[in-house]
């Protein structure tokens, strides 16, 4: 038997030895080509983002007395113990659970409707598109400056209210409890519908028109073109704008947060992104609020997985 | 800038004929979407007109154009707040940030696309998790890092932080530009005795070209608004133009009319790269949210 076999080596095993080795001398070069051309990048990429994610964990198991320069200690998860005690991490989890069942509903449904109708391309559908994606290219900073000129008193927004005779529903927005989270809401869902319509209104526009077609033979309308075929065709790409979304309403808005409300009045804007910010760089309770970045850390890692299973499942 | 339905070609006219909608649908989609188009354009409207009228004008005429064009808000912002040198370090560090992500992405992104090894598939898989990682959790630890490393207040710190922070959405997005360029040109230059450089120089540079620029334009924009890496890193020199005009923010009394004037100035550049290249944003946006 293994007489048989050696007797079919494949010839190649036999070659020069000269090709031999120009091939693992090549795969050699290869290899450190590729090295020269990918370091710079890795060093730069985990010095600045892979060393401070260690460090993050690192930071939320010390004790710190008082600043960032002071002494610590180390306190193995007390930080998390004293936060899961706290009632305030539990009020802002909340804010944040109700900032994103309100928010995503109301940004993410209306964004479909919006995607959809465009796709049926009536005139101006064009420049509608451009308006609508505009709000995304407003920066944090501009955005808040931009609302607080509708939200206070005199502002905008209570100025529209007494116009058309409705001024007893006329708020100080960004300084009652009842309003204060609703206006950072607020100010989400304007700038979300377009952004997320005019990225599924180009996602709509490959489905074939044979669908809508075969659909409409059998009798369909408008209203179910659009919930039974299009949605459930778009359906995966919805949810990872979903996610994205979800994402920018737990981390991204903070700074909304900190320009408008600074988390107030009292507690009743802090949202748990907000109250990690506050911890660091405000109250100073370095160890507790990295227990929060290491919570958000893995939330988000979490939604961005999901977001990668929903897409894998799309490209297989 | 309504389109005359008889300029679109034919074919797509016809298919805007086989999808009906009822009249119902119709009025309903169009009356909500204008709707929103009002609501999108107020805001931006009024913070536009109010940068050229003084507070008591702006609460009181809320939505009237200004009486005359008067600049003096925007002179005051300017006195406030020194707007042109946060326009300079804005510019620095946005320019400065785009060139090192080029730099450093563009040959990592053509190793893993074209180098056949073994590293390839790691590589691409850190900063595929790259693309995981949530930056805003990262202030405090970045921060501390940044101190060590004495860069604290120094624009240059922004640079490193902004460039690392795009560089998996650029590796991958460069990468698979680079992938479907076919490989026969690259095998008859090799044939000519082209080496490494000389390929990426005159075969793979003039081809990824258009990937480049919607790395580049998309770059541009998340750097120019950048808020919370930019408010730790940077001091009253060296601030960025959001920390800029957020400062005209604070105090007791509070100027409208110079804060929009701070917030119309900081978004010009933006707005300009959007009007020349609106179609690229939106598809490359596309684009990048398909690939998270």
């Amino acid at each position: 038997m293994s007489n048989f076999t050696k007797s079919f080596t494949p010839a190649s095993t036999f070659l020069p030895n000269k090709k031999a080795g120009y091939f693992q001398k090549r795969a050699r070069r290869n290899v450190i080509t590729f090295l020269l051309m990918a370091a710079p990048a890795l060093i730069w990429f985990l010095t600045m983002v892979g060393w401070p994610t260690i460090d993050m964990f690192f930071i939320s198991l010390f004790r710190w007395n008082g600043g960032i320069l002071q002494p610590k200690t180390f306190a193995w998860f007390s930080n998390y113990i004293e936060l899961f005690k706290s009632t305030d991490f539990f009020h802002a989890v909340g804010i944040s659970v109700v900032q994103v069942l309100v928010t995503l509903p109301l940004t993410m449904i209306p964004a479909f409707a919006l995607g959809y109708y465009l796709t049926l391309r009536r005139p101006g559908y064009r420049a509608l598109r451009i308006i609508f994606f505009s709000p995304a290219l407003i920066s944090t900073a501009v955005r808040a400056m931009m609302f607080y000129g509708i939200f206070i008193p005199d502002g905008l927004l209570n100025g529209l209210l007494r116009l058309i005779g409705l001024s007893q529903f006329t708020h100080l927005w960004m300084g009652e409890p009842q309003t204060a989270l609703f206006s950072v809401i607020l100010i989400d869902i304007w700038g979300g519908i377009g952004y997320n319509g005019v990225l599924l209104f180009t996602f709509l526009s490959s489905i074939s028109k044979e669908l809508y077609e075969a659909a409409e033979l059998d009798g369909a309308g408008p209203w179910a073109l659009m919930w039974r075929i299009a949605f459930p065709l778009s359906l995966e790409f919805f949810g990872i704008l979903t996610m994205l979304e979800f994402l920018w309403v737990v981390m991204g808005t903070a700074g909304i947060i900190l320009l408008l409300t600074k988390g107030g009045p009292g507690t009743a804007s802090t949202t748990l992104g907000y109250l990690m910010y506050d911890m660091a760089f405000h109250t100073r309770l370095l160890g507790k609020s990295q227990a929060i970045a290491v919570i958000l850390f893995i939330v988000g890692m979490a939604a961005m997985l999901l977001i990668r299973r929903l897409t894998r499942k799309q490209y297989d | 800038m309504v389109e005359n339905p008889m300029n679109t070609p034919l074919i797509s006219r016809l298919s805007h004929r086989i999808r009906s909608s009822s009249p119902a649908f119709d009025i309903i989609g169009t009356l909500l979407t204008l709707l929103y188009a009002v609501l999108i354009i107020v805001p931006v409207y009024y913070v536009f007109i109010s940068s050229f009228k003084d507070n008591s004008t702006i609460f009181n005429h809320l939505l009237a154009l200004p009486s005359k064009w008067d600049l003096s808000n925007f002179i005051r912002a300017q006195q406030t707040v020194d707007l042109f040198s946060a326009f300079r370090s804005s510019s620095w560090v946005a320019g400065l940030s785009e060139l090192a992500t080029l730099l450093l992405a563009y040959p990592v992104a053509y190793a893993i696309a074209r180098i056949p090894t073994k590293l390839s598939g790691l590589t691409e898989a850190i900063f595929a998790t790259g693309f995981l990682v949530p930056n805003f959790a990262l202030l405090l630890p970045v921060f501390l890092l940044i101190v060590k490393m004495g860069l604290l207040h120094n624009p240059l710190a922004l640079v490193l932080v902004y460039a690392a922070h795009v560089l998996p959405k650029s590796v991958i997005l460069l990468a698979s530009v680079l992938r479907v360029i076919p490989p026969e040109l690259q095998e008859s230059a090799e044939m000519d005795g082209a080496n490494i450089f000389q390929q990426i120089w005159y075969i793979f540079l003039p081809l990824s070209v258009a990937g480049m620029v919607t790395v580049v334009i998309l770059n541009f924009i998340s750097f120019w608004g950048e808020y919370f890496f930019a408010l730790i890193l940077t001091n009253n020199m060296t601030r960025t133009l959001p920390i800029a005009i957020s400062a005209l923010h604070t105090g007791r009394f509070i100027d409208y009319g110079i804060l929009s004037a701070g917030a119309v100035f900081s978004m010009i550049p933006v707005y300009i790269v959007f009007i020349l290249f609106s179609e690229r944003i939106m598809t490359g946006t596309l684009a990048g949210a398909v690939k998270e």
